[in-house]
């Protein structure tokens, strides 16, 4: 959080792949070890068991005094659904970070980033890992939550006898988003290929 | 005070006239100057002008007809080549390409050749002493039994079962050579020693370690005729060494302390270099090759380590080189040199801990199973982790956010045995294969259960069957249309292009062989 005095996130997607327990993990990272303010709310009711769910997250240096997330700064998505219904709510020039092999977005006038979670999570032999994946993708490219924080929360908050295995996910995404940073970066400089 | 030695291999035809005529003359010539009488110019090989300075010469001259007078039309241009080339393996090492002279005289030039010797004496004597230390030979005149029973019983050669196994496994049993590891194991039992099959046989071992992989009962078969090697060295039974010997006389240069070595000057000023970065990248001796095999074969190893440096900038390491780099010092420890080894093990690994490198990088697979394998094994400290760079490379890739641009081939692979013996690193060239984007790939043999060497490990032997089981490698490479040979290896590279010359099977054999990491510098891209 260098710059940006506060963060609004939208993650969406399917009910049961993790999207609250994403947006739960970054919200806790957030405030309770980065010291930032953050509140998270979610969606409840026929979303949750299969439908389009989300979390709404706002990260902030200052107290919050309103949840709701309307204009969102960067949306999370992880499935079609989800991006069609919440891709309004992203703000002008806002970033998409969006599962590229479960959501195909239409160009918008927002930076797009894709992630093929799911599929890696595959590779690693547990598909539920796709979300973690996401905060380790979110983790490099946006200073929202610091790495630090970032893992001790997913420590402490999966299943007990998974963190290992949930950690390498979050250093999957995390250097995945570094990758693509530095991809951007030489892209920019001119430089694609490894003989110039 | 004869202090230094000029060796003078003077053609039989043209210029001996003239220095007989010198000598009529009593003129001076430098006393220095050992003169050897050959048939012609064009015979003396790389190898023997090496073998000179391995042997103690501060100074080589080389001196025949004028190009027109050769008696055989061609020997003076082919030492001219020879020259040439060991004249630049000269300046690589440190050793200085002034202390090779090739020169040309008429039968009448006399003087010509008077002034020519002194000179060159006088260049000698300014240059001073040449670096090259000579290692002093001590044969033993007999095989040492209590050696040889001492390999024997440490690598449980005993447990062999007589099964076979290895030999229906063996890829020079397979050409029909009458070796296999089984009957050598037990004629090794037997105390059979010192037989022509056995010693023969202990020389063509591939060190391939199909056998090994085979064996039921775990038997090191490559490792104990390594040992076995080093107790016929110090019997004076000599390696077949192949190309004369030159690649190993270069590495016994090598193991002079005092070197003043260049290895690095002809990277071009696109790659970029931090000689105090913790990552080092080990190159190894693909250079000496490009330059060996030029008027063959025309192989692009030197390549493998420009693109591997190319690599590692594209993912933003900027590592150091050694200007002293030594081979790493794998063919003279499986010729069963182990001494020379040792030197070479002990300056590297110096040279390595002085640049204050935590991370060794390499392409070759040679230099990597030596640096990570052998010299620990060997009682050398290594304070360093050596990584392959296919390892380095999968990781970065398996990151992602690169692509692959497509390669218009059908690809095919030729495992490098050297690789192979390291559980880790087997699958790796694989993986990165499955990234690229060719027309098809496909093994070279699917019923294959474990892959078969190129034939050349360690500059050790080649023979007819060595010859036609890569002969047969290639037209399994080729069946089902696959134009394209991926190596690993150097050695791979320049032993499999050689069998395509095969002059009776000529395009039969041909394809285009690129090596792994060239290919992935060539095609990968910031997606």
């Amino acid at each position: 959080m260098q710059d940006l005095e506060e963060i609004k996130i939208i993650v969406t997607g399917f009910g049961g792949q993790g999207i609250i327990m994403a947006g739960r993990i970054i919200g806790k990272a957030a405030s309770l070890v980065d010291g930032n303010e953050s509140t998270m709310v979610q969606s409840y009711g026929p979303e949750s068991r299969g439908g389009a769910c989300n979390a709404q997250i706002i990260i902030s240096a200052n107290p919050i005094h309103y949840p709701y997330v309307d204009q969102a700064d960067i949306l999370i998505c992880m499935s079609q659904g989800g991006y069609e219904k919440y891709i309004e709510q992203l703000k002008a020039q806002g970033t998409l970070i969006a599962d590229e092999d479960l959501v195909n977005p239409a160009d918008g006038d927002f930076d797009a980033y894709h992630v093929p979670a799911t599929r890696m999570a595959e590779a690693l032999g547990q598909k539920m890992m796709a979300n973690i994946i996401m905060i380790g993708f979110l983790t490099a490219v946006i200073p929202a939550v610091s790495v630090n924080a970032a893992r001790e929360t997913i420590r402490h908050s999966v299943p007990r006898g998974t963190e290992e295995l949930n950690l390498k996910a979050f250093a999957k995404g995390y250097d995945h988003g570094l990758a693509v940073l530095k991809g951007r970066e030489k892209k920019a400089a001119g430089q694609t290929g490894a003989i110039a | 005070m004869n202090e230094f030695n000029i060796i003078l291999f003077l053609c039989n035809w043209g210029p001996h006239v003239a220095f007989q005529t010198l000598q009529d003359r009593r003129e001076k010539i430098p006393y220095e100057i050992k003169m050897v009488r050959i048939p012609c110019t064009g015979r003396i090989s790389k190898a023997l002008l090496l073998k000179a300075f391995e042997r103690g010469a501060d100074g080589v001259a080389l001196v025949g007809c004028r190009p027109g007078a050769c008696r055989y039309g061609s020997g003076t241009l082919t030492a001219q080549e020879n020259t040439d080339d060991a004249r630049q393996i000269l300046n690589i090492m440190g050793v200085g390409e002034q202390r090779l002279r090739q020169a040309t005289f008429l039968p009448d030039d006399a003087e010509g050749l008077f002034e020519f010797l002194k000179t060159f004496s006088q260049e000698i004597r300014t240059l001073g002493k040449s670096p090259v230390e000579v290692s002093e030979k001590s044969v033993t005149k007999a095989i040492d039994l209590q050696q040889v029973a001492r390999a024997v019983s440490k690598y449980d050669i005993f447990s062999c079962q007589d099964c076979g196994k290895c030999s229906s496994a063996c890829p020079l049993s397979l050409t029909g050579k009458s070796f296999t590891p089984r009957a050598v194991a037990s004629a090794m039992i037997a105390g059979d020693i010192d037989s022509p099959i056995v010693i023969e046989g202990i020389w063509s071992c591939l060190t391939c370690g199909r056998c090994y992989e085979r064996c039921p009962r775990a038997v090191n078969f490559p490792e104990f005729v390594r040992e076995v090697r080093e107790i016929y060295q110090d019997a004076g039974i000599k390696a077949l060494e192949p190309h004369g010997g030159f690649f190993q006389s270069m590495m016994r240069v090598q193991g002079s302390a005092s070197l003043n070595m260049d290895r690095w000057s002809w990277l071009p000023e696109s790659v970029h270099l931090n000689m105090k970065s913790k990552i080092l990248f080990f190159g190894g001796c693909a250079p000496y090759f490009d330059i060996f095999f030029r008027k063959f074969l025309g192989p692009q190893t030197q390549n493998i380590l420009l693109d591997s440096l190319r690599l590692l900038n594209f993912f933003d390491v900027q590592p150091s080189v050694l200007s002293n780099e030594r081979c790493c010092g794998h063919d003279l420890l499986w010729t069963g040199d182990e001494r020379g080894f040792r030197k070479l093990a002990v300056l590297n690994a110096e040279a390595i801990h002085a640049s204050g490198a935590e991370q060794v990088i390499t392409a070759c697979p040679e230099c990597y199973r030596t640096l990570a394998v052998d010299y620990p094994r060997h009682g050398i400290e290594t304070k360093f982790k050596v990584i392959h760079l296919y390892d380095f490379l999968n990781r970065e890739i398996e990151k992602g956010a690169v692509g692959f641009k497509p390669i218009d081939a059908h690809l095919t692979f030729q495992d490098p045995c050297r690789l192979l013996q390291e559980e880790e690193l087997k699958a790796l060239p694989r993986k990165l294969i499955g990234h690229l984007k060719p027309r098809s790939f496909r093994e070279i043999s699917e019923s294959e259960t474990g892959p078969i060497c190129c034939g050349g490990c360690a500059w050790n032997g080649c023979d007819a069957y060595v010859k036609a089981m890569q002969v047969n490698r290639l037209k399994q490479a080729r069946a089902g249309g696959r134009d394209t040979l991926v190596t690993a290896c150097p050695k791979c590279q320049i032993h499999l292009k050689c069998a395509m010359e095969d002059p009776f099977l000529g395009q039969a054999l041909s394809m285009d062989v690129k090596d792994l990491t060239s290919l992935i510098a060539q095609s990968i891209y910031w997606a």
